[in-house]
């Protein structure tokens, strides 16, 4: 069980920063997933929680304790790497009794370690292969076991399944889940690039950008309520959809026209000093239905459509230069090319982001805002 | 029709295939009897008397004269053998620990104005040994080592660590980071790293410094003739100067010590050949 406190984060390679002064606090026992696009900091962060880097200024505790200074080995933390790393030349059994050989642990505790490990893992019969004569997912369930073994306090897994193909990268995805069921009190911080790993494992999830947490919190949570463009965006498949509108009228609803169809109310409170004011407003695919009488939010024509089978993506031209309308209907519906759709949408499922980026749903940012500004 | 055509063509580049297969073969073959003959030759002269090597000196031995190599083994070969052994198998030692521990320090650790020191490292490939000689000659002299094993051991490993450090460097450049910070997260301090991580992993390149290190001190002539002048202290390259002068008309006991001193080498090679092309050619699976 352990605690996990981040204050003022901050990493630099010379000139160039990484990382800005990143605060969060873990709770034991909790599965957290940073998130992020390529080049945010999350892998970064991943191995200063680790040791492998150090950290430029802030400070980083572990149940209460400053560990800045304290090695990896020494902090309680086990890491996943996403290379697997495991030791070519040595079998799967010397591969995960290496930490406790060198730790001097005796060889009786070595042996029921690495047999139990292997029993959870399912690797006994593998114990005494080369990793190189182990599939992908094997691979991987060695990285794992290495790190179990040790009894770590803090499990560290970064990108573990971008190596794996598809339908291995969903087995070990369960696997890993079914592993931090069976591991409560055993904090765990995964790094991925990939929302879906994040949706499906975290108990909270870390949204990083350029070195800044965009936003924290349970994987429902950003994707109902995201804190700013960034979020609605980065969070479901397809991307939220993004619409330039104006506020026509301010007040405990919200009147707001945009392009391509009505004006829309949105059960949200703005300032009387909001009217006029230029905005966007964000729509998921998955909340666009085709609207049944003359109450609509946008007119288009559709552009393309992918099939999926369950569902289809229907590309929807209103007017926007280069930025369809993503709409995902049922499979089922017949929806024609360069026919024109009408799509609704429930006012409770709008989003409307100030000129900062923030939602007005979400006032408080993690940037600090205290209110929207719009 | 078309059908025939492609048949035709197909024929056609046949041949060429098999032509140029046959011209690759032969020529592979000639280079190979050019490179051996010459070994086999001497081999087999060491078995004949003077007046067979000068007589038939391309037929086979009448007698096979074993009597040539028990000579010359007794005379003096075995003991430039022995210390040849000696010297290379310790400046052998010596090059590669030393070479594969500076490679470590230059490719895998965090050190300040680390592409200087790789400079200055690799920079010792261009100073060519006959110009330090004299001031080699007398900084042995002043340490007492002048005339003894360790002037060459000391010179052999001074001469190869940068060539070999180039090598192992080249190799280790391409070893994954992650093995080595996998084993930090495990506890490892960086000399357990290096002695159970990197250097297992630096085995294939590790054999082939090994050889190239066996080539080059088992042959090298300059320094052993002039750091040594006891008949026991001087390896075989100098040793085999000595028999010619002693034993200049017996040139059957001279192939003889020829070829047992070459023969260790061969051995070697052959043995250790297959990790030889493997550690400067390939570099590590995943």
């Amino acid at each position: 069980m352990a605690d996990l406190t981040l204050r003022q984060i901050r990493k630099s390679y010379g000139s160039v920063d990484i990382l800005h002064g990143i605060d969060l606090d873990i709770k034991s026992g909790e599965f957290i997933v940073f998130v992020g696009p390529s080049g945010c900091g999350k892998s970064t962060l991943l191995r200063s929680i680790a040791g492998l880097e150090e950290i430029t200024s802030g400070d980083l505790c572990i149940d209460d304790e400053v560990v800045n200074d304290v090695p990896p080995s020494k902090r309680g933390i086990a890491m996943v790497f996403q290379s697997y790393a495991l030791y070519p030349h040595m079998t799967v059994y010397e591969n995960m009794a290496f930490g406790m050989r060198i730790a001097k642990v005796s060889k009786a505790e070595i042996d029921k370690r690495v047999r139990q490990a292997a029993e959870i893992l399912q690797l006994t019969k593998y114990l005494d292969r080369l990793p190189k004569a182990m599939s992908g997912g094997q691979r991987q369930r060695v990285a794992i076991g290495r790190a179990i073994v040790r009894n770590p306090k803090v499990f560290l897994f970064d990108e573990p399944l971008s190596n794996l193909d598809a339908a291995l990268r969903v087995a070990t995805r369960i696997e890993i889940a079914k592993l931090k069921e069976s591991m409560p009190n055993t904090t765990m911080i995964y790094v991925t690039h990939d929302q879906v790993e994040a949706m499906t494992l975290a108990d909270r999830i870390v949204v990083l950008k350029d070195g800044h947490i965009e936003q924290v919190g349970t994987p429902m949570d950003l994707y109902k309520k995201p804190g700013n463009l960034f979020v609605a965006q980065f969070i479901g498949s397809p991307a939220m959809n993004i619409v330039p509108a104006r506020i026509e009228t301010a007040g405990e609803v919200t009147a707001i026209s945009h392009i391509g169809a009505n004006k829309v109310t949105v059960p949200l409170a703005t300032p009387a000093s909001a009217n006029g004011t230029e905005i966007s407003l964000g729509v998921r695919p998955e909340d666009l239905f085709i609207a049944a009488g003359a109450d609509y939010l946008f007119e288009g024509t559709v552009d393309y459509v992918e099939q999926l089978g369950e569902v289809q993506l229907v590309y929807v031209d209103i007017g926007q230069a280069d930025l369809p309308l993503v709409t995902k209907l049922p499979g089922n519906v017949e929806v024609k090319r360069s026919a024109t759709v009408r799509l609704n949408a429930n006012p409770g499922d709008l989003h409307i982001f100030g000129t900062d980026g923030c939602s007005v749903l979400q006032p408080q940012s993690a940037h600090g805002q205290t209110g929207p500004r719009l | 029709m078309s059908a025939t055509v492609a048949v035709g063509r197909a024929r056609h580049v046949n041949v060429w295939s098999v032509i140029a297969r046959t011209f690759l073969y032969s020529f592979l073959i000639c280079l190979g009897v050019v490179v051996i003959y010459p070994l086999i030759w001497m081999a087999l002269s060491g078995f004949k008397d003077n007046a067979q090597i000068f007589g038939d000196p391309f037929a086979l031995p009448v007698h096979w004269a074993w009597n040539n190599y028990v000579q010359a083994w007794n005379q003096g070969v075995r003991g430039y053998v022995t210390v040849s052994v000696l010297v290379t198998v310790a400046s052998a030692i010596c090059t590669v620990l030393i070479s594969a521990w500076t490679a470590f320090g230059l490719t895998r650790t965090k050190m300040p104005a680390k592409p200087l020191v790789v400079a200055i490292v690799l920079g010792g490939l261009m100073l060519s040994p006959t110009v330090a000689i004299i001031p080699l000659v007398k900084m042995l002299q002043a340490l007492g080592l002048y005339n003894t094993y360790w002037a060459l051991i000391i010179l052999y490993t001074a001469f190869r660590v940068p060539f070999t450090t180039f090598l192992i460097r080249a190799y280790m450049l391409d070893l994954p980071g992650d093995l080595d910070e996998a084993a930090t997260m495990d506890g490892a301090s960086e000399g357990q790293i290096f002695w159970r991580i990197t250097l297992p992993l630096c085995r294939p390149i590790i054999i082939s410094c090994v050889i190239l290190h066996v080539l080059f001190a088992w042959n090298e002539y300059l320094f052993a003739m002039i750091f040594t002048s006891g008949s026991d202290v001087q390896t075989l390259p100098v040793g085999l100067t000595s028999i010619m002068a002693t034993h200049g008309t017996n040139y059957a006991v001279v192939f003889a010590a020829m070829t047992i001193s070459a023969l260790p080498i061969v051995i070697v090679f052959f043995a250790a050949q297959r990790y030889f092309i493997r550690g400067l050619s390939e570099g590590i699976g995943k």
